[in-house]
């Protein structure tokens, strides 16, 4: 039976952060939606239940979860599912996302997102996986590109001919973060404009525009920096092949006053806006 | 190799269980410089009052202990360091300050997203059998005897004064801790009043902890004193509904 796709939805939005739970709850912010981190409202009950129902009286939310192990040839564990399930009934979200990554294997959680090989054995473990989640929640998944610190020899194929086949065998749709590409590419040794290539562009349903640190060898994702020159350059090339799909901000770290995250927001609009000229 | 087997290296190698020497060794560095930092951060949140009484140092040296032997194996983070007031307690047995303040900070972070659970009122208080009638708390509660003065040191370094200094609490005392509408909250009870909860919440009827208040009270002051009781109880919204027996 084929995956119910959520509607398109097009607009600029902010990874929901505790620092800025009290300012989105009492005023409404200039954005058209925003992401919050799954797990954190996966709770019994109490406050973090009742900061999403009064988040969700004001703004569409987008649910994002970094613990659904995927690419584990452990199964995806229905305890879980069930749960993000609930949170789903109770959010209605504009999509559930997760990462092309896994977690854990033998009931061990590493709590990161751990980098898949590129091999058509991995490629079943995950079309499995993901088609058991997107059963059970009932709807197409979007996932979204980890940032990579280690490429396998076995790989066999690119990340992005990777993510296009998951994509035509399961039907979920992809979550682009700009940052990972660039720091991804950069630690592989990528140019990160080839690194597209062959992407079904389509089948993107987000953008994540991000920072990141460098490490002693390598960029590291940390997700706690303003968006850098690079991401934007590479975010404002592709915006016009993209279209329009939700963008937003996601800070994780070192989280900033909520004015300076929209104008960050604000400099995405501007990008996507002259890219849609230049397409038109 | 296969997927499984690359994934069991993987983390192996990530925990520090085995040698890097499968993966590149830079790359890897930062899959456990994030394992490692994620569960630091997470027992730091989770006992940030055990933290503040132990000092940075030995905190970091036990946590780091209990990290060496202890397996993520949920799929939150917040599951993670539930053992650690037991680590405490044998690495401290003459200091139960420490094992206890570490209960009272994990407990209350489980109260804070616990169940949820409507208190009632007096106006509630309606049974045929007095002596049959048992209590069904909010399911957040939970309690401990204490042998320190834990609790006071917790109170002290949420308020940013500086905490007594660790002593003896009297035979039998306790603390409990609940959730009260949104926020987690703790009280300490005497022996008296730890006996008659441990025996409530044990599936006890008011008979039977009133039969218990015999042990402090005369015949004469029983019905005062029980009555006390769950006046304090259904004040601090820890009762949800009466049952009869």
């Amino acid at each position: 039976m084929p995956v119910q796709s959520p509607p398109a939805f097009h607009g600029f939005g902010l990874g929901l952060r505790v620092p800025h739970y009290a300012d989105f709850i009492a005023t409404q912010q200039p954005v058209d939606f925003v992401e919050v981190i799954s797990e954190n409202f996966m709770v019994d009950g109490g406050r973090p239940l009742d900061i999403i129902d009064r988040v969700r009286e004001r703004y569409r939310v987008a649910l994002h979860g970094v613990s659904m192990n995927l690419g584990s040839v452990d199964e995806v564990d229905i305890a879980y599912l069930r749960r993000l399930s609930a949170l789903a009934r109770r959010v209605d979200p504009l999509w559930i996302s997760d990462h092309v990554s896994w977690t854990g294997v033998d009931g061990f959680n590493a709590h990161d997102l751990l980098p898949l090989p590129y091999t058509e054995e991995a490629l079943d473990v995950l079309v499995a996986n993901v088609s058991m989640a997107q059963d059970v929640l009932g709807r197409a998944l979007v996932l979204e590109n980890p940032s990579t610190y280690i490429a396998f020899a076995d790989s066999m194929m690119t990340e992005a001919v990777f993510l296009s086949a998951l994509c035509e065998r399961t039907g979920c749709l992809l979550l682009l973060d700009v940052n990972n590409i660039y720091v991804s590419a950069t630690n592989h040794g990528l140019d990160p404009d080839e690194w597209l290539e062959g992407l079904p562009l389509e089948r993107v349903r987000q953008v994540h525009l991000a920072g990141h640190s460098q490490g002693r060898d390598m960029l590291i994702d940390t997700h706690d920096a303003p968006v850098p020159d690079p991401v934007w350059r590479l975010y404002a090339r592709f915006a016009s092949r993209l279209g329009h799909v939700a963008t937003m901000i996601e800070r994780d770290d070192h989280i900033p006053p909520l004015t300076d995250l929209l104008a960050e927001l604000q400099q995405a609009r501007l990008i996507a806006a002259s890219a849609a000229r230049q397409a038109a | 190799m296969s997927l499984g087997d690359l994934q069991r290296r993987f983390i192996a190698s990530v925990s520090g269980t085995a040698a890097r020497g499968a993966f590149d060794a830079r790359g890897m560095r930062v899959y456990a410089n994030n394992y490692r930092g994620q569960l630091m951060t997470a027992m730091r949140d989770a006992y940030a009052k055990t933290r503040l009484w132990l000092g940075d140092e030995a905190f970091d040296r036990a946590a780091d202990r209990y990290i060496d032997e202890h397996v993520p194996s949920s799929w939150t983070l917040d599951a993670y360091g539930h053992d650690f007031p037991d680590m405490l307690e044998h690495d401290y047995p003459d200091d139960p300050d420490v094992s206890e303040l570490a209960w009272l900070d994990g407990t209350l972070r489980h109260a804070f997203s616990g169940h949820d659970g409507v208190a009632i009122d007096a106006g509630a208080l309606v049974a045929d059998d007095w002596d049959r009638v048992e209590f069904v708390f909010v399911p957040t509660l939970r309690f401990r005897r204490m042998r320190s003065n834990a609790v006071a040191i917790w109170k002290a370094l949420a308020d940013e004064i500086m905490p007594p200094g660790a002593v003896q609490a009297s035979a039998g005392e306790g603390v409990r801790v609940w959730r009260g509408g949104l926020s987690p909250r703790f009280a300490s009870m005497d022996a008296r009043e730890c006996a008659c909860l441990d025996l409530a919440l044990a599936g006890a009827t008011f008979g039977e902890i009133c039969e218990r208040l015999r042990q402090w009270h005369a015949s004469a002051a029983i019905a005062a004193e029980a009555g006390g009781l769950l006046n304090a109880w259904l004040g601090d919204g820890l009762v949800m509904s009466l049952r009869q027996g």
